[in-house]
């Protein structure tokens, strides 16, 4: 290094890494193991070496918006190789824990979201919303909220009119998407700017047809789990990860249809159990469930693998995503009128607290690790 | 400590290991006028030094030393030495023990001269541990050159016995005894003083390395076998695949030391054993390039610290900073040593022609618990209790040492001994 670099720690970051799982980066002393077993890491400056130091020198700036740390999958063989117990592999999920909520505008709502004593705020914030918005609906003589629904057939939408819901639901979507793109377009010009300055890259003119390519290439591999297959050490984490990513993308499929259906043909739900949406929308909510268990399996039984509040919060939002979705269906099929609304107010909660919060917390990596893995397939950053 | 000036029931102190340390705590207390048995588990005396080609720093060989400290010991009549003995048991308090020392028959007497025609009768072959089964010997053998005492031994374990005794007829002395019986010996001992060793750690436990799996990856030990005029190749440094010269070696270092998984501390002597063994190479191979992969170099003090300068000013001589954590076997027997050198921050795939593991020491005690009543520190070392006396370690069955380390740390111990002896 030719430049001369002055180290400006940020003793803050040292700190808040231990509560994000890192507690164990002051054990690296440097021998570099990691990046050799690592077995996706590329052949240029490879990590999680180069990571492990600067975040033990509290170089923030330079980690959130290092590329490196979304390319690294967890796969925990450096960890489980690791001379020192300083566990790598979780020092950059902590790494990247934390990017997700620096790039997160505003970083009040993310400190909210990621402090377990807040859940239950968290939690009652949807509760509030709607009956605040039903009210105001109310006020101004549309009944969309009704305590007493009544009728032959029991249909959530009586209770909660579907426009009710889809008039917060939209402008939630919208919302969460417009701080998520805010957070991943300063995400790329940070790591554009950091690889050309570590030489990882070399700049080029804007190619789109690259970049599309370079998308469906990273597409695919996502899809296919490539990645996870080619780890050594949490190889089974594949399956796991796999069920509630399709789980999620069926569930997807099927809410957008349905949203189709209903706004453009009129046509309301519920629908019929042998609908083909139906199963995609069972089987995907059984893929949530089973995900994360399995998950939970894996995350109890691998004891040299840290899990923090944001990995338990993502897992058990999975978990209860699909266990009230499945349940407000099992209850109106049984029946019981009052249990299904309540079943159903609560997983409309879940749903809603999922999708507001989604850029502050872990599942945020969606759209970081894409973008990382495009931006390294684009600009050739090879990594095995 | 002045209270108490009860005399020990025993005048005399017991060392346990016939190594560099053990010699020296022997010596040490025998010289001033104390009573030392001496307990060594191998034929011969001189333990790990007598397997080294050179020390370092001062590049001698191990006759340096080793002989002069035989001939002492042959001399003193304080001292009595048991080789092919093992302690049993070790009852009693400080000033008082009782031990039971085995004893296993060497089939030799001491009317033995050396002269070889029982190895050439011989017809029964046995790995030669000592040169780490590189080579082999006879059933009867001599362990090294310098072997004290200079003796023949049989190996019982493929000795054929008193069916086969060729040998019995070829010695001219009658001096071998195949009807030689294990014994027991009691004693009594004011002190004890465990100067149990070292092994080299098994690096066969460390997998991403590859010992077992590539012929030209050696460690550190059987490198100076090999570079050792007594050894296996009678000091000629070559491919263990196919006896060709190397063009080029690579060391590994913490190869199983510093690390959690293996030995969790410092070695302390494999980074000065690669940078001499560096030395080795060199006066061989003049034109070798030699690659050295450390995660610090460990130079301690300022002779060692010479030595490294001089070493990192051989232009042929590499040192990168990077663990090896990978190795592959390319172009029919070479191997690739994968490493990240930290200071480039690129990733190194080193070909070389022969790969040295520097594999650190594990106690000996850690491998095979001793029958007394000790405390051991959680890598198997053993924790000298000063305020309870009476038994010491010494060497690196204290702590991982190099030579000078190791006799300073026996004078003491045996400073120690005659302190209990003396009750002060």
């Amino acid at each position: 290094m030719a430049e001369k670099l002055v180290v400006e720690p940020d003793l803050g970051f040292i700190k808040e890494m231990a509560g994000l799982g890192g507690d164990t980066l002051k054990k690296c002393f440097q021998c570099a193991t990691c990046s050799v077993v690592c077995p996706i890491a590329p052949e240029t400056q490879p990590f999680p070496r180069k990571e492990m130091i600067a975040a033990s020198w509290g170089l923030k700036d330079k980690l959130v918006g290092d590329m490196d740390i979304w390319l690294c999958h967890n796969c925990g063989d450096c960890t489980t190789m690791c001379p020192r117990g300083a566990k790598p592999g979780e020092v950059l999920g902590a790494i990247r824990s934390y990017a997700i909520q620096d790039y997160a505008a505003p970083k009040a709502v993310g400190k909210m979201v990621n402090n377990p004593k807040m859940l239950p705020i968290l939690f009652l914030i949807p509760s509030i919303l709607f009956l605040i918005v039903g009210f105001a609906y109310k006020a101004a003589g549309i009944n969309w909220l009704n305590f007493s629904p009544g009728g032959e057939i029991i249909a959530h939408y009586k209770f909660f009119n579907t426009w009710l819901v889809d008039s917060i639901f939209v402008p939630t979507m919208l919302g969460m998407n417009l701080i998520l793109a805010y957070g991943v377009y300063r995400f790329i010009c940070d790591i554009h700017k950091n690889a050309l300055a570590a030489g990882k890259v070399e700049d080029k003119p804007f190619d789109p047809k690259d970049l599309v390519t370079s998308l469906i290439n990273v597409v695919v591999r996502i899809m296919r789990h490539d990645k996870f297959s080619e780890c050594g050490e949490n190889k089974e984490r594949a399956t796991a990860h796999m069920m509630v990513l399709f789980g999620f993308i069926g569930l997807f499929v099927v809410t957008g249809t349905v949203f189709i259906g209903l706004y453009v043909f009129g046509v309301h739900g519920p629908l019929s159990q042998i609908n083909p949406l139906k199963w995609i929308g069972n089987i995907g909510g059984l893929m949530l469930i089973i995900g994360s268990l399995l998950m939970v399996k894996n995350r109890l039984t691998k004891t040299d693998q840290t899990s923090s509040y944001q990995d338990w919060y993502l897992i058990g939002m999975v978990f209860m995503l699909g266990f009230s979705g499945m349940l407000t269906q099992m209850t109106r099929l049984a029946g019981g009128e009052g249990v299904t609304y309540v079943v159903y107010f609560i997983h409309l909660q879940l749903v809603w607290m999922f999708i507001a919060f989604l850029p502050y917390t872990k599942i945020a990596h969606l759209v970081y690790r894409t973008a990382a893995m495009v931006y390294a397939d684009y600009m050739g950053r090879g990594f095995k | 400590m002045t209270q108490n000036k009860e005399a020990p029931k025993s005048g005399s102190i017991l060392v346990v290991g016939g190594g560099i340390s053990g010699l020296t705590t022997t010596l040490e207390a025998a010289e001033v006028g104390y009573e030392v048995f001496l307990v060594e588990k191998n034929s011969f005396l001189g333990g790990r030094v007598s397997q080294l080609n050179q020390y370092f720093p001062k590049l001698c060989p191990p006759t340096c030393g080793l002989e002069i400290n035989f001939r002492r010991v042959k001399d003193n009549p304080n001292i009595k030495v048991f080789t092919k003995a093992e302690v049993e048991k070790v009852d009693g308090t400080p000033g008082n023990y009782n031990v039971t020392i085995k004893l296993s028959p060497r089939y030799v007497n001491e009317k033995c001269t050396v002269c070889g025609n029982c190895v050439e009768a011989c017809p029964v072959e046995r790995k030669n541990g000592f040169n780490f089964d590189m080579d082999s010997t006879k059933a009867i053998y001599k362990a090294n050159d310098m072997a004290f005492p200079s003796r023949y031994a049989i190996d019982s374990s493929v000795c054929k016995g008193s069916d086969c005794n060729k040998c019995v007829d070829a010695c001219k002395y009658g001096a071998i005894e195949l009807d030689m019986e294990t014994k027991t010996l009691e004693i009594n001992v004011g002190a004890v003083v465990w100067a149990t060793g070292w092994s080299p750690y098994d690096a066969t436990k460390i997998d991403n390395l590859g010992y077992d799996m590539h012929q030209n990856i050696v460690t550190n030990m059987m490198m100076e076998r090999m570079a050792a005029p007594g050894g296996p190749t009678n000091g000629k440094i070559l491919l263990p695949s196919d006896n060709s010269e190397p063009t080029s070696v690579g060391f590994v270092q913490c190869a199983g030391s510093r690390d959690e998984n293996h030995l969790p501390y410092c070695s302390y002597i494999c980074c000065m054993a690669s940078l001499k063994q560096a030395t080795y190479i060199r006066a061989q191979y003049p034109d070798a390039d030699i690659y050295i992969f450390y995660i610090d170099v460990r130079a301690p003090g300022k002779r060692y610290e010479k030595f490294y300068n001089d070493i990192k000013a051989d232009e042929k001589v590499y040192l990168i900073k990077g663990k090896v954590a990978e190795v592959n076997e390319v172009d029919g027997g070479k191997i690739e040593l994968v490493a990240e050198n930290a200071v480039t921050g690129e990733k190194v795939r080193q070909v070389v022609d022969m790969a040295v593991l520097a594999t650190g020491m594990q106690p000996n005690a850690a491998l095979n618990k001793l029958p007394a009543d000790l405390v051991y520190n959680e890598d198997g070392f053993i924790v000298n209790d000063f305020d309870k006396g009476g038994m010491f370690a010494a060497g690196c069955a204290n702590k991982p040492a190099d030579v000078v380390s190791s006799n300073q740390n026996a004078t003491g111990m045996a400073l120690k001994a005659i302190q209990t002896l003396v009750n002060r």
